[in-house]
């Protein structure tokens, strides 16, 4: 052993003589060999750079325009944080998002649409979905849009007119959830499967997007999936009386997921809480001060907070931003926009002479509760209008009072802790809010929790509101004014079945008006449309 | 001039590790001890949020270790619904409940006050908010099941920076020292904290669970700092309604449901300070003493519902007959001890206090400028006033009869089990209720056969007819 060594030794040394090099080649070699490795360093470091930037580069698809801003603009609901610890968020990522339905077809044959999310030529997603890099991907999340934009149609034949601000009459975001929940979990959602499902696409996703779509990408779906379900799942399996089209849980989700209750510890009544979204237009109006409601309204259906903005934050917070990630500045736009949003004038023709005759029928029965048409510019007449009627005087179904609880308000008052935002406005109440009726004839169907199809149906005592009848379908009903609630499926697509026997669903109370004449009733309801 | 330049070099070298000592020093100085007064200008206010020194050395956590427990570990908390499920009382709009102070020891740091104990809600129903009474004994509040919680996190291995922080992060964005900090020091610092106190707190272990609304009162003044021989004592017992002491000092009565204290109502409010784990170097003396101003007068609630005022006038002269002599102002046997041969309730707790605890605590406090002389030992159980009495539910020092009817029946016919610290009122009884689904899911169970909790005794008023019974039940509601 040692002997070889010598030799080699000896051997180099004499190698090295013979190919001596001049001074000059010397100091040249070294400059070199100097570049070289400054080279490799700098392409190191702009390879870091490269993919911290990647990781941690945070840009959302961004408009100008505010109409788009609110339909597409992100708040900030896609997930955050760090790649390794996720944050926030409720969608997958935007190629997952996009080929799912192609992944798991017969859980969700008519794609998004059929769930009632509204497609728009020029945008292959949908309104209320919002694309913003991060993590080092494209990720999509929930907007303000997607629970407050709604769809019109004269006939079967029209083209449906969006409405932007309105209830989504159409959307059943509880399947929404369920298909999402159920499909990422689905032994099909492979990698392979889900990089053809891309490509096919035409989803050009490169060498470095395919090898982590392979080690981390569908694996991080599968945990989050997982995480989710195992926090809202009770509430999508089918003791839960379904939300349906145009409602939401507001409250029982954000349980769990801001929380982490354990929801199935709760009573089980306490987990039925659909109601109908509410509009989002007129908002200024809203945060007036009147005499019985100094600080502005109360707001939502059980009139829980008076502030607009923290409102606006504990929605958010249901559309997937933590206080962490959400984008204040891009919520902000939003919320500028709704504060002087007018609301949609009624769009078919209305008899002046008739609406005439509603109007002091109005003053007597609604006003003093729900202000008058002037309410448009901002005029609260009423002396009740913003605030809570108990549920003994009301008499409506009590499930939604009943699932916003004191412990839950008390939960909320830690949100946005160490920060300007921190909630303190929530309160629990005894019972539902009065609220002002512009634009109502979009807001569509009626009480709460959209248990009374149209307005027509409203005036009439609780024995003779339909019993059962279908949601989702936006052909106007001008005679009633409400959607036509008759039709169970049209072109494929099948609406909900409402069914006002099922724990929450109560169509009872608010007998306001019931007593009147067919023809009073008839007057009453045409004065509406002017709202 | 080579010398003096090497020279000057040293001098610079010094000072720049003086000044980066000395900014360093100031970052850890002002993250993990500047200390932040809590001053509230309304002595209500202090008396529910203020400090009584807890935050800097006792049972403390440091504030977004508190928020993010209850999420983390919500299977060691008695039901959903977070810190509320164990039954604080918190206020609309306020960051933390009543009882929890928040002050900034280099960090914010939650610690305990006393209106943690003493701090009731009532409700006419499940679905109402809660209406808060200050002052009064917390019925509803599981002070062990705060200790157990809190331990119960400490010791489960998740408990540790990578966690917590990861469950942060959601909530609230933490600046890079201060992430340093929590992952280096904070979180090792409150689990060792957490997990020492869970150890000078582990003879609970062996011994019947307090329940909501109960706590063992001296047991941890013994073991944990008076350095009293360990004993098999079980002591659980009502937590007290503490306004209008007023009266109770100018009529010389005795405190604590034994009369283990007597005199100044200060030596109250600062042992029970130490008993809440603050240490006597720390004891904030000028806070405690707004505290005990407030109590003094601090006011009696009114009974919130409807009183048949026909049938408490019925009730009046049964009082003034068989309760007066003992439970009303000017009563010759009020605020005195009756001897429990006399009024044969539980005596565990009686027994739990012994001369030698009288002693030490008497002698506890030698070296500071306040001093302890009048812990004592007695033969029996307080004679006490009655004001409020509605809302001081359920009955005898064990809290072991639900409501006040029941307290007027011979002990065979008063329960033997029931749900206490439900939040919902019993018109019907006086008292909260006591059994029914909801009592349950939110209550803890008192089983009368168990050590300490036996609801013998008392038996005054028992022998009245049904009729007499309803009348001074009505009577009692305008105490």
């Amino acid at each position: 052993m040692s002997g070889d060594e010598t030799r080699v030794r000896t051997l180099d040394r004499t190698l090295t003589d013979e190919v001596r090099e001049s001074p000059v080649d010397r100091q040249e070699r070294r400059t070199r060999r100097r570049l070289l490795l400054l080279l490799a360093l700098v392409v190191i470091v702009v390879a870091i750079g490269w993919l911290v930037r990647r990781f941690t580069a945070d840009r959302p698809v961004e408009y100008a325009d505010i109409g788009e801003h609110f339909k597409y603009g992100s708040i900030g609901a896609e997930p955050g944080g760090s790649l390794t610890a996720p944050i926030g968020g409720v969608l997958p990522p935007y190629w997952v998002f996009k080929v799912l339905p192609e992944i798991c077809p017969e859980k969700l044959p008519g794609g998004y649409a059929s769930l009632g999310m509204l497609y728009e030529p020029g945008h292959d997603l949908p309104v209320g979905v919002s694309r913003r890099w991060r993590l080092g991907f494209d990720q999509v999340g929930l907007n303000c849009a997607v629970c407050h934009t709604g769809t019109v149609r004269e006939t079967p034949a029209s083209r449906p007119q969006l409405v932007l601000g309105m209830p989504a009459n159409q959307l059943d975001i509880r399947r929404l959830f369920g298909f999402i929940l159920d499909c990422s979990l689905d032994e099909r959602l492979t990698a392979d499967n889900l990089l053809g499902k891309i490509a096919a696409a035409g989803g050009d996703l490169g060498t470095l997007d395919r090898a982590l779509y392979r080690l981390a990408l569908v694996n991080q779906v599968k945990l989050t999936t997982l995480k989710l379900q195992r926090r809202i799942g009770i509430l999508l399996q089918d003791d839960v009386t379904p939300w349906g089209a145009g409602r939401v849980d507001t409250f029982n989700p954000y349980k769990s997921i801001q929380f982490n209750w354990p929801l199935e510890r709760l009573p089980h009544d306490e987990l039925i809480g659909a109601s109908d979204y509410p509009s989002l237009w007129n908002q200024k109006a809203r945060a007036q001060s009147l005499p019985q409601a100094p600080d502005g309204m109360w707001l939502h259906w059980d009139g829980n907070n008076n502030s607009v903005d923290e409102r606006n934050l504990s929605a958010s917070l249901g559309a997937g931003v933590t206080p962490t990630t959400i984008d204040h500045a891009a919520l902000k736009r939003v919320r500028d926009w709704a504060w002087t949003l007018p609301p949609p004038r009624y769009p078919f023709a209305v008899d002046d002479a008739l609406a005439a005759r509603g109007e002091p029928l109005y003053r007597q029965y609604c006003s003093d509760c729900h202000a008058d048409h002037h309410f448009r510019e901002g005029q609260a007449v009423g002396s009740r209008v913003g605030t809570v009627t108990p549920i003994a005087d009301i008499g409506t179904d009590p499930f939604r009072l009943h699932s916003y609880t004191s412990t839950f308000a008390a939960n909320q008052y830690d949100l946005y802790p160490g920060s300007p935002y921190r909630f303190h406005h929530f309160r629990k109440t005894n019972g539902y809010a009065n609220q002002p009726l512009d634009g109502i004839w979009a807001r569509a169907p009626y009480l709460h929790n959209g248990s009374v199809p149209t307005m027509r149906d409203l005036l009439e005592p609780p024995e003779k509101r339909p019993a059962r009848f279908y949601r989702g379908y936006d052909v106007y009903d001008q005679k009633r004014l409400g959607f036509v609630s008759g039709v169970a499926a049209e072109k494929g697509r099948s609406y909900f079945l409402y069914d006002t026997s099922l724990p929450g669903n109560g169509n009872q109370g608010h007998l306001f008006g019931t007593q009147l004449s067919p023809e009073e009733k008839d007057a009453l309801v045409e004065y509406l449309k002017k709202f | 001039m080579a010398n003096s330049g090497k020279s000057n070099r040293k001098w610079i070298w010094l000072i720049v590790i003086l000044i980066l000592v000395g900014v360093s020093g100031y970052v850890l100085w002002s993250r993990l001890l500047r200390e932040e007064p809590l001053v509230y200008e309304s002595s209500l206010d202090n008396f529910k949020y203020g400090s009584i020194g807890t935050e800097k050395d006792g049972l403390r956590v440091p504030f977004w270790i508190w928020l993010v427990l209850p999420r983390m570990f919500p299977e060691y908390l008695p039901g959903p619904g977070g810190y509320v499920s164990l039954g604080f009382a918190w206020e609309e709009g306020k960051e933390l409940p009543i009882g929890l102070p928040k002050r900034t020891i280099g960090q914010p740091m939650v610690g305990i006050n006393c209106a943690l104990c003493h701090t009731a809600t009532v409700r006419e129903n499940r679905y109402e908010k809660p209406t808060i009474y200050v002052g009064a004994p917390a019925h509803q509040f599981d002070t062990q099941g705060y200790f157990r919680f809190l331990f119960a996190c400490a010791s489960d291995p998740r408990f540790n920076a990578d966690n917590i922080l990861t469950q942060l992060a959601p909530v609230y964005k933490l600046g890079f020292i201060d992430r340093l900090l929590y992952r280096y020091i904070l979180i090792p610092q409150t689990k060792k904290g957490l997990l020492e106190f869970k150890q000078s707190m582990a003879w609970m272990d062996s011994r019947p669970a307090w329940g909501r609304g109960r706590i063992d009162p001296f047991n941890p003044a013994k073991f944990r700092y008076l350095g009293v021989p360990m004993d098999n004592s079980i002591a659980n017992t009502d937590m007290e309604s503490v306004w209008n002491m007023k009266t109770r000092v100018d009529h010389g009565y005795v405190y604590h449901w034994d009369g283990l204290l007597h005199g100044p109502l200060r030596d109250v409010v600062l042992s029970s300070a130490l008993g809440d784990s603050v240490t006597p170097k720390t004891l904030p003396l000028a806070d405690l003493k707004r505290v005990e101003d407030w109590l003094l007068n601090a006011p009696v609630p009114r009974y919130p519902f409807p009183v048949d005022q026909a049938l408490a006038s019925r009730g009046a002269p049964l009082y003034q007959s068989h309760c007066a002599e003992c439970h009303a102002v000017g009563g010759a046997r009020t605020g005195k001890v009756i001897p429990i041969t006399e009024v044969g309730t539980d005596r565990h707790r009686l027994d739990s206090w012994t001369q030698e605890a009288a002693d030490h605590y008497n002698a506890y406090a030698a070296n500071y400028p306040w001093k302890f002389n009048n812990f004592q030992k007695t033969n029996g159980y307080t004679a006490v006033l009655l004001d409020g009495v509605w809302l001081r539910a359920p009955y005898l020092h064990n809290g072991s009869v639900p409501t006040l009817t029941e307290l007027l029946e011979p002990v065979e016919s008063r329960p033997k089990q029931f749900w206490a610290g439900y939040d919902v009122y019993d018109k019907e009884k006086v008292g909260f209720v006591a059994n029914g689904e909801d009592a349950q899911r939110f209550g803890s169970e008192l089983d009368v056969n168990v050590p300490g909790n036996s609801n013998s005794g008392h038996l005054w008023g028992t022998t009245l007819t049904p009729d007499e019974k309803r009348a001074l039940v009505e009577y009692l509601k305008t105490l």
